[in-house]
């Protein structure tokens, strides 16, 4: 009833024995099996339950095809926590090692009795289309009930939920040949093209090269021989177990190296996969073909396979699928099999071939075999659920059956070339007749396919069938045509009479060649069977378009070094190493890490904002403000490039002092702003939003290059150049006093919105009179190597005065007591500067700036738009949640009218209650007008005020 | 990932370096205020989006940093030529 | 745990970053913080008109260097220049000098595997980027300049703040 080892043959290593685990239960192997092969030698012929009728089944084919045999590889994890489990491994193609455990999948509770089976007997319900016709109404239901309960019973492996304590490698690789396939056709091209002189990469998805070869013993002695050849040559890379899923523009192919999922966990170390970019001067595709199954009722029991399938596990492995095995045939290679097969000493019994006629030296050879010969016959039935017992044949598929007592049978239905990287790079195809396939045709690219993956393979004569014909019609079969997804014959003939006339059609309808099998044995049966119901030629029925990955890669593969710590790039200033050490909770703006706030003995964020404020506003603060993009704006020209750039006029600004800069897009909305100085006439030190450093750096090299080349200026970015403190407060000028030196501090020599240029601490600095803060404050730019020298220098003489860090969430506060706001957030791609309040950042007189023009559209002024206004709730102590939406009228009718959102709210510890911005249609005409915030369960009132300043409106402590 | 021949630095150069800049060859008009609503909506909004022949912007970004211009197939995605800013319509 | 997940976090740029500045050397290939610099950004419309005004030579072709000077784009030069070097500031001429000496550091990758290192997550063919050769290019998502000193040396010029990343992931790219 099931498969053995054969007493001798086959590569494997019989003096290396390797225990493994399959459900739990311990089984052997040798060195040198695939999962799937040890599992037939020791009697497994069950592996699976299918993707939507749970029948049970077992491998189809022993190689990329195979798409039955799924299993979960679990290679032990690092602690709790932590996993390695691979769902859906491909039997076949998973090597064994020493301890190697393994489940199947889709079954409940066990794989040889699954509740999911019921599905099977109530096929008759679950046509194509089923899911999309039945689970349309109610359609509240289909997310609670339809679905969930779909998920759990269709659908293949589970995800693995521990996290993955593997790492994983890339690189680029640069070829002038790069050959797809290691059989003996890849082994040809790559020594060919290596005698070129030019770096050559072969790559090949098994452990050894050889590919088909290695499935007949005669060819050993070659493939033997020319890997060693490849092997000595320096210009030739050969990359085993590596797959290449996907090919790109520009001869770009990715492939996925397996490092160490090969060996016991105990033995694999370092990376477990590489992910290779190739870029080829010329790609060679080598990827031979796959064998098509039969389609006829019952081909999915374990242990009807297919042909080449039991030929690989005789001839590789030394693996006997059963003790008596008979072959159906519509293909010369079929019978090349059975004499395989029997000479490694596997009992064929019979070849039944449908063709009436076939080359009489193989009829010779298998009769001089000593096995029975039934030409002009088809398999009807197959006896069995979990393996098989029996078959029934007869003439033409229709005459009077007998029986024959097997207890494995394999399927020779032809050939289909792989097709599917050429596919990728979008070469065409031409039809076949003596394949039934199609071949690569035209490429798109330099490249060229050789071998079996090109029609170059003696493989012999063959139809190329839908279906075997049968006795019965071909809605009561279950005759499987894309076992992965569970499609029959009668599927697709019922997507045809449905209305399905193009294969995409009819592809999606019935899922025949979706998914992570990509039609590898499907394809071409589902199109012949398409070409019988809609009684066209297969040429005119169309080709389903293959898809990148090849075969399913894993997630850590494709993200190679971008994982954990270098997920990606968390950009610090030279100050965030004080920050950390003082116990500073941080938040992420951009990509940069940013202290959020210093708590102090316990404090939370509510206790540490406020006592850092307090200090700003009654002492001094210090802050980190490195992450403030800059440029230089440098050249004869700078003074006019600004002037055009941002809205309020540059032209005039003098040297030594500073202007806030509004900068619009041509569509006249707000989207950066920053203080800028004027160090020289020809020379400008502009300052951006964090965020928006490199976004306003591009807009303005573009318009610089491509509008106003004539202009001599350029650009350079600064940002890391310059580590920024700021120091705020009333006692800001005391702190900095003893430090600074060449700069006269004295408010009348150095007013507020100025910069000098002198030393502090013994080094340069570039010393701005700016405030974010509304107190007298300085931005200390010094190069970015001593920033953490000054930082402490300037902390060590604040003592004196009490000087406290802060972060940005205490800046934030500060900035909206004063109405100052935040692009992208008190802004968001849809305010004008009048919309914002900013009326007074606009030139006016200017002839022309970016933006400009937009800002003259009728709509830009018209009265509804959303305009940045202050709003103080009634009860002090309530803050309102930013985002939350404003309506008028809290009782009126859902939905609701809304008026506008929050942009900004805070507790203000120096007010003594909270502030909050918001953008709100017509917004200053409602000064004074209480307006309501609903939220779960309750309504927020609170009073609009048209000016955003809460504090010092007159600005009289700037000034000082 | 495409290669994309820079004009500047005269190379096939990887995509990755690339950052791209929409349809080319539309000039920013010299005085905006002389334009009607409509001229100064077709100037900022309206895009031919060919299928086929396509010319477009790209920025050279991580490399030498210049805008060019380029002609490319919107069907094969393939790059016919790409050409220096300032240079005539190819 | 892997290695990568050991790291608790990446050093900081600048001053951390230097503790860990001595030679790693597995596979063939050590990785160094090179010395502060004297270093420039130059823009002028022509080689000519940069060379008068700073006084050195500087290459004209894209990609070609001179005496410490690259030609990274067709109006753009870095110099690298030895710790002190000062540069006149060209005011008032058609040109942009601009110190950048703070602004980023320098990862010397050195050795018989320099070039298979940096190429996990460079995207150029280092193969064919000949000595003497400099380039603005990426290492994954990190813009870098790429300046082959010798057959084995590599120097990588990065933001401070791209710095630690990009140790570190040559670091895993070195090890594999």
């Amino acid at each position: 009833m099931s498969g053995y080892r054969l007493p001798a043959g086959g590569r494997v290593n019989r003096a290396a024995p390797l225990d493994f685990t399959f459900d739990g239960r311990a089984h052997s192997g040798f060195a040198g099996d695939s999962l799937a092969s040890a599992l037939v030698a020791s009697g497994q012929m069950l592996f699976g339950r299918s993707f939507k009728y749970h029948r049970p089944r077992g491998i189809l084919g022993m190689g990329t095809e195979e798409p039955n045999a799924l299993v979960t590889v679990d290679r032990g994890g690092a602690g709790p926590g932590w996993g390695r489990r691979t769902p859906n491994l491909r039997a076949p193609s998973v090597p064994l090692y020493q301890g190697l455990t393994a489940q199947s999948q889709n079954r409940y509770p066990s794989l040889k009795f699954d509740l999911g089976a019921v599905n099977d007997r109530l096929g008759a319900f679950f046509p194509a289309g089923f899911y999309n016709k039945t689970f349309m109404w109610p359609r509240s239901a289909w997310e609670k009930l339809y679905e969930p309960a779909i998920r759990r019973m269709a659908g293949l492996g589970a995800s693995p939920t521990e996290r993955d304590p593997d790492h994983y490698d890339a690189t680029y690789a640069h070829c002038e040949v790069l050959v797809v396939g290691g059989g003996l056709a890849g082994i040809d091209a790559a020594l060919a093209a290596a005698a070129d002189g030019g770096r050559v990469i072969l790559i090949d998805e098994q452990d050894e090269l050889g590919g088909g070869a290695l499935s007949d013993q005669a060819l050993w002695g070659e493939v033997a021989d020319k890997t060693m050849a490849l092997r000595r040559l320096g210009n030739v890379m050969v990359l085993t177990r590596t797959t290449a899923f996907g090919y790109y523009h520009q001869n770009f192919v990715g492939a996925v190296e397996q490092l160490t999922d090969h060996l016991a966990p105990a033995q694999a170390s370092g990376a477990r996969e590489r992910l290779w970019r190739i870029r080829a001067g010329e790609v060679i595709l080598a990827q031979g073909a796959i064998e098509r199954p039969l389609v006829f009722d019952g081909n999915d029991v374990p242990g009807v396979m297919l042909s080449s399938a039991g030929r690989a596990l005789a001839v590789r492995y030394g693996v006997a699928v059963g003790r008596a095995v008979a072959v159906m045939a519509v293909h010369d290679s079929g019978w090349r099999d059975a004499l395989a097969l029997k000479a490694a000493g596997v009992n064929v019994v019979a070849v039944i071939d449908l063709r009436g006629e076939v080359a009489a030296d193989l009829v010779a050879a298998v009769r001089g075999a000593g096995i029975a010969v039934h030409l002009g016959h088809a398999v009807t039935q197959v006896a069995g659920r979990h393996g098989v017992s029996g078959v029934t044949f007869a003439p033409g598929g229709t005459g009077q059956g007998q029986q024959l007592a097997v207890d494995a049978l394999l399927m020779a239905g032809g050939w289909t070339p792989t097709v599917h990287l050429w596919s990728h790079a979008k070469g065409s195809l031409r039809w076949d007749d003596t394949w039934g396939a199609y071949l690569p045709d035209v490429a798109q690219e330099n490249c060229r396919a050789v071998g079996a993956g090109a029609g170059a393979w003696d493989m012999g004569a063959g139809l190329a069938l839908g279906t075997l014909p049968g006795p019965k019609p071909i809605w009561q079969t279950k005759a499987f045509v894309d076992f992965q997804n569970d499609v029959k014959a009668r599927d697709i003939d019922l997507a045809v009479r449905e209305g399905m006339r193009s294969i995409e059609h009819i592809k999606r309808y019935t899922t025949n060649g979706m998914a992570t099998d990509q039609g590898k044995t499907s394809n071409l049966n589902g199109l012949q069977i398409a070409s019988g119901s809609l009684s066209k030629p297969v040429t005119d029925i169309g080709l389903t378009t293959f898809r990148p990955p090849y075969t399913p890669q894993t997630f850590g593969a494709l993200m190679g070094h971008h994982k954990d710590a270098l997920f990606q790039p968390i950009r610090k200033t030279v100050i965030d190493g004080w920050a950390d050490a003082r116990g500073a909770v941080f938040e992420n703006v951009a990509q940069w890490r940013r202290a959020r706030y210093f708590p102090q003995g316990g404090e939370d964020m509510h206790a540490a904002v406020a006592r850092e404020c307090l200090a700003v506003r009654q002492q001094v603060g210090m802050f980190d403000a490195s992450t403030l993009g800059k440029i230089e704006v440098v050249g004869p020209d700078a003074a006019e490039f600004l002037n055009r750039m941002y809205t309020n006029p540059w032209k005039a600004l003098a040297p030594g002092r500073c202007r806030y800069g509004l900068l619009l897009r041509e569509d006249g909305f707000i989207t950066d702003d920053g203080v800028s100085a004027r160090l020289a006439p020809d020379r400008f030190h502009l300052t951006t939003t964090t965020g928006g450093a490199a976004r306003v750096l591009a807009m303005m090299e573009d318009y610089l290059q491509t509008e106003w080349s004539d202009l001599d200026v350029w650009l350079t970015s600064t940002t890391e150049q310059w580590a920024v403190i700021a120091v705020q407060g009333p006692l800001a000028r005391a702190v900095i006093a003893p430090l600074v030196e060449g700069i006269d501090l004295a408010p009348g020599a150095f007013p507020h919105m100025a910069i000098r240029e002198g030393t502090i601490c013994g080094v340069p600095t570039r010393l701005f009179r700016v405030s974010f803060t509304g107190e007298l404050g300085y931005e200390v730019n010094v190069p970015a190597e001593h920033g953490r020298m000054v930082w402490e220098a300037i902390h060590a003489s604040g003592q004196a005065h009490g000087i406290t860090p802060y972060g940005t969430e205490t800046m934030h506060v500060l900035r909206a007591e004063k109405g100052y706001v935040i692009v992208g957030q008190d802004t968001d791609g849809t305010l004008t500067p009048d919309d914002a309040g900013m009326a007074w950042a606009v030139g006016t007189k200017k002839p022309d700036f970016v933006g400009k023009r937009s800002l003259a559209r009728p709509d830009m002024s018209a009265p509804g738009r959303k305009q940045l206004v202050g709003l103080l709730t009634e009860d002090p102590q309530e803050v309102l949640e930013e985002g939350a939406q404003i309506v008028a009228d809290p009782d009126q009718p859902v939905p609701m009218t809304m008026l506008g959102h929050v942009t900004s709210s805070y507790h203000s510890a120096t007010l003594g209650r909270s502030i909050a911005m918001a953008v709100i249609a017509d917004g200053r005409a409602r000064d004074g007008q209480v307006i309501h915030v609903p939220m779960p369960g309750r309504t927020i009132r609170a009073r609009v005020s048209a000016s955003t300043v809460f504090y010092d409106p007159q600005g009289s402590r700037l000034d000082v | 990932m495409l290669l994309i021949h820079c004009p500047y630095c005269e190379e096939d150069r990887p995509e990755v370096e690339f950052v791209y800049g929409g349809e080319a060859h539309i000039a920013r008009p010299l005085d905006p205020a002389t334009l009607s609503d409509e001229e100064w909506e077709h100037y900022l909004y309206i895009r031919r989006n060919p299928r086929g022949r396509h010319h477009e912007r790209w920025r050279h970004t991580h490399g030498c940093g210049r805008f060019f211009n380029a002609v490319r197939d919107t069907v094969s995605d393939r790059f016919e030529q790409t050409y220096k800013a300032g240079e005539p319509r190819k | 745990m892997s290695d990568v997940l050991a790291i608790p976090a990446l050093a900081v740029a600048g001053t951390d970053l230097a503790l860990e500045a001595q030679a790693v050397t597995a596979s063939g290939v050590a990785l160094t913080l090179e010395a502060p610099a004297s270093r420039w950004s130059l823009r002028a419309r022509t080689a000519q008109a940069l060379s008068g005004v700073i006084g050195r030579a500087v290459p004209a072709r894209i990609g070609e260097t001179l005496d410490g000077i690259a030609c990274l784009g067709p109006d753009e030069w870095l110099a690298d220049l030895p710790a002190g070097t000062a540069l006149p500031d060209g005011a008032g001429q058609p040109v942009s000098v601009v110190d950048i000496s703070a602004r980023g550091v320098v990862i010397r990758v050195e050795g018989a595997g320099a070039a298979t290192v940096l190429s996990s997550g460079c995207p150029l063919d280092l193969d064919r980027f000949a000595v003497g050769r400099a380039t603005r290019t990426v290492f994954e998502t990190v813009e870098v300049i790429l300046w082959r000193e010798s057959a084995t040396v590599f120097r990588v010029f990065v933001w401070r703040s791209f710095a630690p990343w990009l140790w570190h992931a040559l670091k895993a790219a070195e090890r594999g």
